[in-house]
């Protein structure tokens, strides 16, 4: 159930995107595999997001990207593409489209999530245009800042507790 | 301050206050200065302090909250507020306990270590619930259900302090690049110039608009946060500090609110503008209500216009009691006497001038020997420079032994701090971490001198201009002390004490009784004497403590040095570091997708790691958990049973070097495995111990899907990823959790086949055409699912692995198409129930790290013709190959009708003595038991020393009622040892 929160210069609301893990060693052949199937080249800077009407494309680790999908395909597009993907030898896609998506809005975010994360959102240590990998409310998450708006994303099992616990933030 | 009357009870009487002001100064302003009894004695205790110091002046709330040991001198009071007075009995006046004080003698120094030694036995019959049921002041809440939150801050800079010092360093930082906190413990910035008449202008103007100026010049630069209320308690490495907001100052707590706030700050620079403390002196009853630190005092003045005394006696030994006589003389109150322990010609001309103007009964060169009163101060006695004894009728002594630089969370930071013999105390030396000190906090008590302080140590930050203010001081401009800890006491008698730590009732006595008993070192001498370890942490008292101890010892303070000051820097309520980590909260929760169906359907939950997996189903009301499984198992063996396997861990491998990965982390050997295949897989530790198993499925030689248990999920990825990253970079494979991407349904039961037929009609489930351990993709709506031929029952089964956005409709898909079939949903129970009687382990259960597969029987997972693989070097080590290890064994009981207990021990004596005197041979321990409605008996799995050997032999299983049940062992095998139904 797609749900929306707000308080005071906060939005938050929960979208339904798709999404593909790709792991490889992140090489030419790699990126020339990758930009064959969607017509994007992967970021090579660590932590770095890139993006267009149809994907963002975040590396995530040394060797592992993250491949949100935007704009909806079918499942069998998705399981095309991850097909395609898998059909090169240096890279392992998976289909990670069970995925919870929400995108925060409005000044007050960074406070907000301040009460349920650590993870220092100023400016000058996360700026527009990259991801990171952090704990909000002792979960895994990913954040990734879209200039204006973060979209964050954590696994589908812990949605329930994860909206309860951002309705408790807001709240309290 | 504002005249807004409010009304709280003390002790069941009603009194009024003004708005703003703390317990402490609403009590002072309706002359009430018995507030509550000591700790160990039961004295009779008052107001010491103005702060967070305070030793005495600690109260119980009444509210939901059921606040104990609160500060009078801190908590503000609120309309309604009810406060009742600790640690009595009957009543405040006359409490029965202070009967204690009577018998001191026994209670001196290290009692509890020397008396509770003996006999056998009383200290856990006798002494532990005795201590138990009187130790301690208030007492805590009941039920509380706390709403505090934690709020962290990642900034450049941290200002300690909102005083002076920290005013003008922000000042200093307004407007630059750096992001700024400044947290100020009170509800007002300004710190001593709010407090006293230290300062008589600040920029020409008056503190109070002085102050007023800089906080609206601080708040509107958009560099700097300013949170008031808020106390530092903690300095931690590396530059995270933990603060404690209080939320509900002057107002009863909401209950949708948090009353407390934890901000947890990461920062590059810590600025402690923290001030300093006042410190006390000892003499005879420097206890009693009615004895208040001078600084104190005065505070109570500036702050909230309460005069506790308008004679009081001031007794001082330094000169910052000059500030308190001229707030004194100003208000026409003249002071009763004044006396100093220097010689008039060290005192400075201010103070002298004061005295002779206003004609101040002047005692120099003296000291006050004692006090005496009932309840409170009634007299004091003053040993004049010619050692003669004078005796002066007052109800108020105020004292000052000197200030300490609140150094607490400098050196919780491991800041190094060094004895100054000027100003007679410790100041920082030697930062460690990015600590900059600043003021009186640094040592410093020159105002005059602060800003070129504020301007020199800020001034490495780029972008900040000096601040140009010019403070003009009121009185004496240096710092002048005479050392003295502690006057010489005349009257000797079992009521009068001097302390050295008002809070646990530590006397002078006890340091010196405790150095005769050889603890000459002084962080032996806290212990033993429990000096300082109270929740004040011996704030006003701790130097003084040096002083004498270093008297006695004849040494210097130096060479006695300083104990570890430790956080907190103030008591911190469990609630607040809990923060919203409790009640519905406590865990994260992981829930499948089909978790809305098992709440329709009654399931009762079971917490498997943060999952909530189903434990059982109740079919109603009045259904036992024993009855419910029962029924699901026998369901499970005669028709069919799904149980929602979402949970297993699940990684997808893939890669060029992926086989020769598997055949690395698994004991088995995958090489020869066919595709579309799988196989139960074993990984071991480096130690050879289990790690985890699973079903390893081969798509081909690149491609695997493994699955884990639920809890090994993380561990088990965790442990490939450090191998493929740190052994085995050179391997071109990579892998995925796939865990939350698929769910998975365990199909089992003699009728699965009808069933997945029914749901699947397009593929051929036939033994032939679809064997056991074997597994097929299959389309399925829009997308793919893929079904496995296996069981974790021992039954016929299949798991299907379907994407989460369909999970629940073909879950509802698979009863729809057997709702003539008896399918049941089982859970965690059954599961465990069925395994164990097909002699299935659980990693985790029947297995706790100390456990080799050999030990398990299972031998014919290990890859024999393998060159390598985790573990497998640790297996031919002599502890592994003994033959005397535990072996996985089943147990049957003798008797039937017995069931046998998970956890008891495996022996080999019928009888045990109640209670055991002599040493009982274990063999092992039951690791696992059911009762199997199957078979009709009780059936279990036991690690038991030599288990192959003893198979056939009857043992004895321990309950726990310290009997014993007759059991025959068995191969841990119960059900279909030659797999016919496994792969019928």
């Amino acid at each position: 159930m797609m749900s929306t929160f707000s308080a005071k210069d906060l939005l938050i609301e929960q979208q339904d995107f798709q999404q593909i893990l790709i792991r490889g060693k992140g090489d030419g052949s790699f990126a020339e595999a990758v930009n064959k199937e969607i017509s994007f080249l992967p970021p090579s800077d660590n932590l770095r997001m890139v993006g267009n009407d149809k994907y963002l494309f975040a590396k995530q680790s040394f060797d592992q990207w993250s491949l949100v999908c935007l704009a909806k395909k079918s499942d069998k597009e998705m399981i095309n593409l991850i097909s395609s993907l898998n059909q090169n030898e240096g890279i392992l896609a998976s289909d990670y489209s069970h995925t919870s998506y929400f995108e925060f809005t409005g000044e007050n975010k960074n406070y907000y999530l301040n009460k349920i994360t650590h993870f220092d959102f100023r400016q000058k240590k996360f700026p527009a245009s990259t991801m990171a990998q952090t704990l909000i409310a002792r979960i895994d998450c990913c954040i990734y800042n879209l200039k204006d708006k973060y979209l964050i994303t954590c696994h589908s099992s812990f949605e329930d507790y994860f909206k309860d616990r951002l309705q408790d933030t807001i709240k309290i | 301050m504002s005249e807004n009357k409010i009304y709280f009870k003390f002790d069941g009487k009603t009194y009024g206050g003004n708005q703003g002001d703390t317990i402490a100064s609403a009590l002072l302003r309706n002359e009430v200065k018995l507030v509550g009894r000591s700790f160990k004695y039961h004295r009779p205790r008052g107001i010491y302090t103005c702060g967070i110091e305070e030793p005495n002046a600690l109260v119980q709330l009444i509210n939901e909250h059921n606040e104990p040991n609160v500060r009078a001198t801190v908590k503000k009071i609120y309309d309604g507020m009810v406060v009742k007075s600790q640690n009595r009995w009957p009543s405040l006046k006359r409490d029965l306990g202070s009967i204690n004080n009577l018998l001191s003698p026994i209670f001196s120094a290290g009692f509890y270590y020397k008396t509770f030694m003996g006999p056998k036995g009383f200290w856990k019959n006798v002494y532990e619930p005795l201590i138990r049921r009187t130790a301690g002041l208030g007492k805590p809440p009941r039920e509380f259900k706390s709403k505090s939150i934690h709020l962290h801050h990642n900034i450049d800079i941290l200002i300690v302090g909102g005083g002076l010092a920290g005013l003008l360093a922000a000042k200093k930082l307004a407007g630059t690049d750096q992001d700024v906190l400044l947290v100020e413990r009170d509800n007002n910035l300004g710190g001593i110039l709010r407090n006293s008449n230290k300062i008589k202008s600040i920029d020409g103007q008056k503190s109070a608009d002085w102050i007023e100026k800089t906080e609206w010049l601080l708040k509107s630069a958009n560099n700097i946060k300013i949170l008031k209320n808020t106390t530092v308690t903690t300095y931690n490495y590396k530059d995270h500090l933990i603060a404690i907001e209080d939320k509900t100052v002057g107002a009863q707590p909401d209950n949708n609110k948090p009353e407390l706030v934890m901000h947890k700050i990461r920062t590059k620079h810590t600025v402690l503008a923290n001030g300093h403390i006042e410190r006390f002196l000892s003499f005879r009853n420097n206890d009693l209500p009615g004895v208040m630190l001078a600084a104190s005092f005065e505070k109570y003045i500036h702050r909230y216009g309460v005069v506790a005394d308008t004679s009081p006696v001031i007794f001082t030994n330094n000169s910052s009691t000059f500030s308190l006589l001229k707030t004194m003389v100003d208000m026409n109150h003249k002071p009763k006497a004044y006396v100093d322990v220097r010689d008039s010609k060290k005192i400075e001309k201010e103070t002298l001038e004061l005295i002779n103007n206003y004609n101040i009964p002047f005692y120099p060169k003296s000291e006050i020997e004692g006090c005496e009163g009932k309840n409170q101060i009634e007299k004091v006695f003053i040993r004049t420079k010619k050692d003669k004894t004078l005796k002066i009728k007052t109800s108020m002594l105020c004292i000052s032994g000197g200030l300490n630089p609140d150094i607490h969370l400098f050196t919780q930071s491991k800041g190094l701090v060094k004895w100054d013999e000027k100003i007679l105390t410790f100041k920082p030396e030697k930062s460690f971490q990015n600590t900059i000190t600043l003021g009186s906090v640094s040592g410093n008590f020159h105002f005059e001198k602060l800003v070129e302080e504020v301007n020199k140590k800020l001034g490495f930050i780029e972008g900040c201009n000096n601040v140009n203010t010019n403070i003009e001081v009121l009185g004496p401009k240096e710092f002048y002390i005479k050392e003295i800890w502690e006057t010489k006491s005349l009257k000797k008698s079992l009521w009068s004490k001097s302390f050295i730590d008002l809070q646990n009732d530590v006397t002078t006595k006890d340091l010196r009784q405790a150095i005769r008993e050889g603890f000459d070192r002084i962080e032996h001498l806290k212990r033993f004497t429990t000096n300082s370890m109270g929740t004040d942490q011996g704030k006003i008292s701790s130097i003084n403590a040096l002083g004498i101890a270093s008297k006695l010892l004849k040494k210097s303070v130096s060479e006695v040095g300083t104990t570890t000051y430790r956080p907190p820097y103030s008591p911190v309520s469990f609630s607040a570091i809990a923060g919203r980590s409790t009640y519905e909260f406590y865990d994260p929760v992981r829930k499948t997708p089909i978790h809305p169906w098992h709440e329709k359907q009654n399931a009762v939950f079971e917490d498997v790691g943060q999952w909530k997996r189903p434990w059982y189903f109740k079919k109603n009301e009045n259904e036992s958990m024993r009855d419910a499984v029962q029924r699901e198992s026998k369901k499970v063996r005669e028709s069919a049973g799904i149980l929602d396997g979402s949970t297993l861990g699940k990684i997808e491998i893939k890669g060029r070097d992926a086989l020769q990965f598997i055949n690395l982390m698994y004991t088995n050997s995958f090489t020869k495995m066919k595709p579309m295949s799988g196989r139960y897989g074993l990984m071991l530790g480096e130690d050879g111990m289990v790690k985890d198993d699973g079903i390893v499925c081969k798509i081909n030689d690149q491609h695997f899907i493994a699955t884990t248990t639920t809890g090994g999920a993380a561990s088990v990825l965790s442990h490939m990823e450090e191998y493929a990253q740190t052994e085995w970079p050179h391997m071109n494979v990579f892998m995925n959790s796939i865990t939350e991407q698929f769910s998975t349904f365990n199909l089992s039961g003699p009728k699965s086949r009808i069933i997945i037929q029914r749901v699947f009609p397009s593929v051929d489930f036939s033994n032939e055409k679809f064997p056991y351990m074997t597994f097929k993709f299959l389309d399925y709506l829009d997308t793919q699912v893929r079904i496995l031929r296996a069981s974790f029952t021992g039954e016929l089964g299949y798991e299907i692995y379907v994407p989460p956005k369909h999970a629940l409709k073909l879950w509802e898909r698979i009863f729809y198409s057997s709702r003539d079939i008896e399918l049941v949903p089982y859970g965690t129970e059954t599961m465990h129930l069925l395994r164990a009687e097909k002699g299935y382990i659980i990693v985790g259960q029947d297995t706790d790290g100390t456990v080799t597969p050999i030990d398990l029987n299972l031998n014919w997972m290990i890859g024999k013709n393998k060159n390598d693989f985790i573990g497998k070097r640790s297996l031919n080590r002599s502890d592994i190959i003994k033959s005397d290890r535990k072996q996985l064994v089943g147990l049957v009981p003798i008797d039937k009708s017995y069931g046998i207990e998970e956890g008891q021990h495996v022996i080999e004596q019928e009888n045990l003595s109640t209670p055991i005197k002599k040493p009982v041979k274990m063999l092992g321990q039951v690791t696992s038991s059911y009762f199997s409605p199957t078979l009709n008996h009780s059936v279990a799995m036991a690690l038991i020393k030599e288990g192959n050997r003893k198979i056939g032999s009857h043992l004895f299983v321990s309950t726990s009622n310290l009997n014993t049940i007759a059991v025959e062992v068995v191969k841990p095998n119960f059900i279909d040892p030659e797999n016919v139904r496994l792969k019928s």
